[in-house]
């Protein structure tokens, strides 16, 4: 027999029913507007605005952005490729890094732990950073460059390094060794399989920031077939917008394939169409990496 | 002595940090390959790669046409090309750190918008005038002498100027159909303007009479002192300076005349022509006019209008464009500056000479240049009656006309132009009567003893002029006259004196009366 809910539970659920039917729409609103604008023609979007409904149904955008599908196509295979060789190699550099860190037997672990932290307080800035990688290691219009500044966060690295301090006791290191385990045997057999709940949160960040990265493209990158594809997209929103701009004073006159409304909006729904499919299949790996990353915290 | 201990520690990690910094400098050194020789000679026997930046985004056909161009160049001069392109995403920031980073570039655009004048003032170029007649002589004598002495920086030439003569002069653009079809007046000053808009506001309610949009100042400030108060150039400051009298510098905001501007605006807006979410609106002004949302541009270039007619053309053949331009109203059109569009050669390039011999052939012979503005004949253009003819649509052709952004060198002897191009040099050829050269382009402002004033004033503007432009202000005087206490405030009076003064030197300098 169900157990009969008392009026305050209901009322709660029926209030936070509520809310999240509001915060769902509100989320679906700017989405089903970007869809319809995609429908619609150019002049009727300029002339008439955005509608949920479009005024005037229109394929032009689409055919246009699938005029040269290979662009976006390449620009998803680059953002794939850094976000799985980032990831997988930023986990296994920052694991080792916390681990090492983490041991307590390391003599230099409190001056390597500030070096770490120090730059989380004091950077050097764009300039040298900029001059650091092109100049000095000559990274101008490689894939390494996507992918080699974002390997190590000083943040990730402390947080891998707390998470296994906490977890694993110093004595678990000590028995292992007396048991003949080496220390590479430790971190692999040992720390890598208790940390899974931390390297979910590391890795989940990791990837985040690597398939959301733009900026390394926009400044190291000039080669079009190398931009990652967020970069992609957003420079084809900003080109029109330049032009808005720039007004008649220069007399640049790039108006024949400038990407027009309807078309800036298919190519939104192209690149993100695939992760939108893909998200519900893998929805409740990231529920569940972030909520143990909230726990263990 | 745990505190001694652990600063050693940390000393020593600091040493060994510094140790793999300056380990890693070193390696990366000699990233640039230069031809050089020690005496600064140009060894052609060795092979070198040439950087070139470019502004934009680059055509999709590039590859094609670097290959191309680099199987001449490799027989020429023994050098390949790498073509780079900004992008227009950050493009000012990428500049900044293309010059200041010190990576080898042997060519970048220059222009008076990406600041020529300051970066040459502050010396992120090299000089050419001694390299000019011993790397590229045929490209020097191609060049007039007065646009070498155009674009002198301090004396010094620092980009090779572009030489195709043009105007960018503004002009009313107007639906000629509306018009016809209401009886309108046409459009030459600011009162028959009116008179037109408010034809259209009364006819067709539901179109907008102007288009406008966020840019408010470009859109109608800089417009209205070009046709009205006959400014040198779009002044920033409150300075005013008229073309008749180039040496009288006055105060232009706190003016009659600016009080007459703001009231025009003031009037618009309650008339309804200036909508009043203006400061919102991120469509271009020309998407405005040729999806038929509104009936007329504030001033807009012969080109740009061009691309317009022929925009419509398509898509709205039954409406009709007229444009009339300013100068015919004010007496007098200055063609481009020729610092407008250049190329100059950084100091960081290892190989100045080779990048001029280059840029030589890109101007002056015809096979380089017809590849760089046109694309490969049979694939991307054809030519037919002596016209350039597009093959496909802009979306289907790879390489569209000047598809590399190449208005820096084009050659006025291979152009090629669409038909509809006729019109502007229609407009050009009227313009050529009444010409008179560019005085403002070429000077240099130098704002570094003002910086923070310059910002701080740039905020009042924001807050305080910008609504006044917009009419959004219902009591004009009392609005500028908060927004000049405002100012005032700011530092305005310093800045209007440090400008006077640079701007009288570069007067003299140049010998302008």
């Amino acid at each position: 027999m169900a157990i009969k809910e008392d009026v305050y539970t209901r009322i709660f659920k029926i209030i936070s029913y509520v809310i999240i039917i509001m915060a769902s729409i509100a989320c679906l609103l700017p989405f089903l507007l970007i869809i319809s604008a995609s429908l619609t023609s150019n002049e009727s979007i300029i002339r008439d605005g955005y509608h949920f409904i479009p005024q005037q149904f229109s394929l032009e955008g689409y055919r246009t952005v699938f005029t040269f599908p290979e662009e976006v196509l390449r620009a998803y295979g680059v953002t794939i490729f850094t976000t799985v060789v980032g990831t997988t190699l930023g986990l296994f550099l920052m694991t080792m890094a916390g681990y090492v860190l983490a041991r307590k037997d390391f003599k230099y672990r409190n001056a390597f732990s500030f070096y770490i932290y120090f730059t989380t307080l004091f950077g050097g800035g764009l300039v040298p950073w900029y001059i650091m990688l092109t100049k000095y290691l000559g990274l101008l219009d490689t894939y390494t460059v996507l992918i080699f500044p974002g390997l190590m966060t000083p943040f990730l690295i402390i947080l891998m390094k707390n998470f296994i301090r906490s977890s694993m006791p110093e004595e678990l290191f000590e028995s292992a060794k007396i048991d003949g385990a080496g220390d590479f045997k430790i971190y692999y057999r040992i720390v890598l399989p208790l940390s899974t709940p931390g390297i979910a949160t590391v890795g989940l960040f990791l990837a985040l920031a690597y398939w959301n990265d733009w900026f390394s493209s926009s400044l190291f990158i000039n080669d079009p077939h190398k931009y990652q594809l967020q970069y992609y997209l957003y420079n084809v929103i900003n080109s029109m917008q330049f032009i808005a701009q720039m007004g008649a004073g220069t007399g640049v006159s790039l108006s024949s394939d400038m990407p027009t409304e309807s078309t800036k909006m298919a190519m939104a729904i192209v690149v993100t169409g695939p992760i939108l499919l893909l998200y519900p299949f893998i929805q409740r790996y990231f529920v569940k990496g972030l909520t143990i990353g909230a726990v263990k915290g | 002595m745990t505190f001694t201990k652990k600063r050693k520690q940390r000393m020593s990690i600091l040493i060994a940090v510094m140790v793999i910094m300056a380990l890693l400098a070193g390696c990366g050194g000699g990233s640039g390959n230069s031809a050089q020789k020690a005496n600064g000679e140009d060894d052609k026997s060795q092979k070198v790669q040439l950087q070139f930046y470019m502004l934009g985004d680059a055509p999709k056909d590039l590859s094609t046409i670097e290959a191309e161009i680099n199987k001449l160049a490799e027989k020429d001069l023994n050098a390949t090309v790498k073509f780079n392109y900004t992008t227009w995403t950050d493009w000012d920031q990428k500049y900044k750190l293309l010059l200041s980073s010190g990576q080898p570039i042997d060519l970048i655009f220059t222009a008076d918008w990406t600041q020529y004048q300051a970066y040459a003032k502050k010396g992120a170029f090299l000089p050419l005038d001694d390299l000019l007649p011993k790397a590229a002589p045929a490209l020097q004598k191609f060049v007039p002498q007065d646009m070498w002495d155009g674009v002198k920086i301090g004396g010094k030439i620092y980009t090779v100027p572009g030489t195709y003569k043009e105007y960018v002069t503004n002009g009313f653009v107007w639906r000629e159909d509306l018009r016809e079809k209401y009886n309108l007046p046409k459009p030459t000053d600011i009162k028959s303007y009116e008179a037109y808009m408010d034809g259209i506001r009364q006819h067709e309610p539901n179109m907008k009479t102007v288009s406008l949009n966020s840019d408010i100042k470009g859109n109608l400030h800089d417009r209205y002192t070009e046709l009205v108060t006959k400014s040198i150039g779009a002044l920033p400051y409150g300075i005013g300076i008229k073309y008749e009298k180039p040496t009288e510098v006055y105060k232009f905001w706190g003016s009659d005349e600016q009080k007459e501007e703001l009231n025009t605006y003031k009037r618009w807006a309650d008339k309804g022509f200036i909508p009043k979410n203006v400061l919102n609106v991120k469509d271009t002004l020309q998407d405005q006019v040729t999806s038929g949302k509104a009936a007329s541009i504030f001033g807009d270039n012969p080109t740009r209008f061009n691309d317009m007619v022929i925009k419509l053309k398509a898509s709205h053949p039954d409406w009709k464009l007229e444009y009339y331009p300013f100068p015919l109203t004010t007496g007098y059109a200055t063609p481009v500056h020729p610092i407008h569009n250049g190329f100059a050669i950084p100091k960081s390039s290892p190989n100045p000479a080779r990048a001029l011999a280059f840029y030589e052939k890109l101007v002056t012979d015809k096979r380089y240049n017809l590849l760089t503005q046109y694309g490969i004949e049979g694939k991307n253009y054809e030519v037919k009656d002596g016209y350039y003819h597009m093959i496909g649509s802009g979306s289907s052709n790879g390489f569209s006309r000047e598809g590399m952004n190449s208005w820096a060198w084009r050659n006025p002897e291979y152009m090629l132009f669409d038909s509809g191009f006729d019109r502007v040099k229609k407009i050009f050829a009227e313009l050529d009567k009444i010409q008179k050269p560019d005085l403002f382009t070429g000077f240099a402002e130098d704002y570094t003893t003002y910086q923070a004033e310059k910002a701080a004033l740039e905020q009042v503007e924001k807050q305080y002029l910008y609504p006044l432009q917009a009419g959004l202000i219902d009591n004009v005087d009392q609005g500028l006259q908060t927004f000049l206490q405002k100012a005032n405030q700011a530092g305005l009076e310093k800045i209007q004196t440090e400008y006077t003064k640079q701007w009288e030197a570069y007067v003299k300098e140049k010998g302008i009366k």
